[in-house]
């Protein structure tokens, strides 16, 4: 790959980017309108085709994700949690905490945790409850119907049910601390990934546990395939996929794809439909791998920072990233 | 990875002028910025957007080590701070009072991330003049923070006399001879003084011979901690060394508080520094040799219950030329049973 012209890359010629200067934490696509979403350290929000910039935190954004209906979500280092459309607003305020992670979902929830909380929002920005924990919450996932929460944390993760009148958790709990968390798409089993560079999983039926290691760093990125026959993972010189079918993970290697540029794969995200996973690599190299066949094509040429964010839109057609050093990219994939 | 933040972890009991000495920081001028980490949000009278609020929440790691433990919430706030790496100098964590220093230390050592991220500048323990001796009488914390510092910064100078200062320097230089002293009165030394200097920066405090250092134990009897060292001539295995120092520290790591040493290597123009806390080590090359300069290896442990013979024929058998059967049997007294 480091041999590429760059006018094979797909970004030559597809592609739209623009250098804003600071640390880009998350990306992703508006539900409304398509547009690209990019959550930056200095506080603001970029939204596509225009780059549109938007002063959502006073400190850094700590995540972003795209809203219940339209327009992105984001937490703040400044104890707010915000949304960002066609303009900025507040929709709480946590004070002198962190608001480390949000997700949401088009049924109306939003979630977001502040230190050991875990706060759940409605689509309206009502605040509908408060989910405590044994220790800081880590990461936090919605399964695919809107049906359940579940939060990482120290010796393992809390899964709760979203409508529940009495809320207590099902605690999965492994030794050890957890971060990154992601369901399977058909809600059978939660994985997270670990401070020791390994990732543990649940099958939820029976509390089988799975243990997935050899990483050479932590894995922050957890995508599963749309049908979820495979776990494509960051941390490693390539793209690491576990297989989810024939009896897997347990007691089978990995696949790996796109490695032998001794670059570390820092993001990963699967297609929302086709067994495709786009990866991006710390030299700023993005590419886009079919894992059948292992075939690679190049997308984003190294050069412009690690790659620190990645996403696909809701169709597949158009893939966007982001950088450490604060380079913000789409390119559109649609067939010409 | 010259663009790893700076790290001064500030220790102290509660009481000692910490409070004092952070809010100089966060409001005097000293022309630079850096983000501090406090465990307890409004004790600082300032609004400031670079004050982290923290949770002290200490995790095990997963290597079957007690003494393995590392600040959780730290991995998270550095990762974070990370996003905004522009705005400031440096990183500043304050511990609580009654803290034990070395998982934060350890963080700095033990988290891949962070590792790459940021490093350990120093570790600077606040102490109080007129109490360290009752601190030191009724807590073990008191002593350990004194034993893991690079820099004291010996406050309170105004309430004692010329004798009791004395007095109280001797018992810091019992437990640890190597940190670097700064007297003040209500936290008022230079900032620029405290915070930034490069304190890990092993060859300057490695080339501090403690004033008694006369080939005894630096052990006065009244404290559980103590501290030795060796030099020796001879180019240093690195093998040798490397296998010698794991084992080292994987059977006495819970013991061994601060390990530091400057280290000159066969066949390499380059002095390694080489550091661990417990059993959490990390070394690298820092600069080459000077032609004026001998070419010594020193190291430093400062620890409870050290057997200085022990360690002395350890560290000479991982010399070049040193005879294969005394290195074999030095190995062998550190390792597991088979």
């Amino acid at each position: 790959m480091s041999e590429t012209a760059e006018h094979d890359f797909l970004f030559a010629s597809r592609g739209d980017g623009r250098e804003l200067g600071a640390y880009v934490v998350a990306v992703d696509f508006c539900r409304a309108s398509g547009a690209a979403g990019f959550g930056l350290g200095d506080g603001s929000v970029h939204i596509g085709p225009a780059f549109t910039a938007h002063q959502a935190h006073k400190g850094a954004v700590l995540s972003l994700c795209a809203d219940v209906t339209s327009g992105f979500l984001t937490g703040g280092d400044d104890g707010k949690l915000a949304h960002t459309g066609t303009e900025s607003t507040v929709l709480a305020d946590y004070g002198s905490r962190w608001v480390e992670h949000v997700a949401a979902h088009p049924e109306g929830v939003r979630a977001a945790s502040v230190g050991r909380a875990l706060h759940l929002l409605d689509g309206a920005g009502k605040p509908l409850k408060s989910l405590a924990h044994p220790s800081t919450v880590a990461g936090i996932a919605i399964d695919a119907k809107a049906k359940r929460v579940a939060a990482s944390h120290y010796n393992g993760a809390s899964l709760w049910f979203v409508g529940a009148k009495e809320d207590k958790p099902r605690l999965l709990e492994w030794k050890g601390s957890h971060a990154a968390i992601a369901f399977s798409p058909d809600g059978t089993h939660v994985v997270t990934a670990m401070q020791e560079m390994s990732l543990h999983g649940w099958r939820l039926a029976d509390g089988q546990h799975m243990r997935m290691s050899g990483y050479p760093a932590k894995t922050h990125f957890l995508s599963f395939t749309a049908k979820g026959r495979w776990l494509a993972t960051s941390g490693a010189e390539s793209v690491v996929l576990w297989p989810f079918f024939g009896g897997g993970p347990m007691g089978k290697a990995p696949s790996e794809l796109a490695g032998g540029d001794d670059v570390m794969c820092t993001a990963v995200v699967c297609h929302p439909q086709h067994e495709v996973v786009a990866a991006g690599f710390g030299d700023g190299l993005v590419l886009i791998a079919e894992i059948a066949s292992g075939k690679v094509v190049p997308v984003a040429p190294p050069g412009k920072g690690g790659i620190s964010a990645l996403r696909w839109n809701a169709n597949g057609s158009m893939l966007a990233f982001g950088t450490d050093k604060g380079f913000c990219g789409t390119v559109d994939l649609a067939k010409r | 990875m010259t663009d790893q933040v700076p790290v001064t972890v500030l220790t102290g009991y509660l009481g000692a002028g910490k409070t004092t000495l952070l809010n100089r920081i966060l409001t005097e001028n000293h022309g630079k910025k850096y983000a501090v980490v406090i465990n307890e949000f409004g004790e600082l009278g300032v609004d400031n957007d670079l004050v982290v609020d923290a949770d002290e929440e200490v995790f095990e790691m997963n290597n079957g080590c007690i003494c393995c433990t590392v600040r959780g919430d730290l991995i998270r706030i550095v990762a974070g701070l990370m996003k905004r790496r522009e705005k400031f100098d440096g990183i500043i964590v304050e511990t609580t009072g009654l803290a034990d220093p070395a998982p934060v230390a350890q963080t700095f050592f033990a988290d891949e991330d962070v590792k790459r991220a940021a490093k350990l500048d120093s570790i600077v323990t606040v102490v109080d003049a007129k109490n360290l001796a009752a601190r030191l009488a009724d807590s073990r914390e008191a002593e350990e923070q004194i034993a893991f510092a690079d820099l004291i910064l010996l406050n309170k100078m105004d309430l004692v006399n010329a004798e009791e200062a004395a007095e109280v320097e001797r018992r810091i230089r019992a437990i640890n001879p190597w940190a670097e002293i700064i007297r003040s009165t209500k936290s008022d030394a230079p900032v620029t003084s405290v915070i930034g200097r490069d304190s890990f920066n092993l060859e300057k405090i490695l080339e501090r011979e403690p004033d008694f250092l006369s080939g005894e134990d630096n052990h006065s009897h009244d404290t559980e901690v103590l501290s030795v060292s060796f030099k020796v001539e001879n180019p240093i295995d690195p093998e040798r060394f490397n296998a010698w120092i794991t084992q080292l520290l994987a059977a006495k790591g819970q013991d061994l508080l601060r390990t530091k040493g400057i280290l000159a290597y066969a066949n390499d123009d380059r002095r390694f520094a080489f550091q661990a806390v417990h059993m959490l080590a990390d070394g690298d090359y820092i600069r080459k040799w000077r032609d004026d300069e001998p070419r010594h290896s020193r190291i430093v442990f400062i620890g409870r219950d050290l057997n200085r013979p022990q360690l002395r024929r350890g560290f000479e058998a991982c010399q070049v030329g040193a005879p294969s059967s005394n290195y074999e049997a030095e190995l062998a007294r550190w390792s597991p049973p088979s």
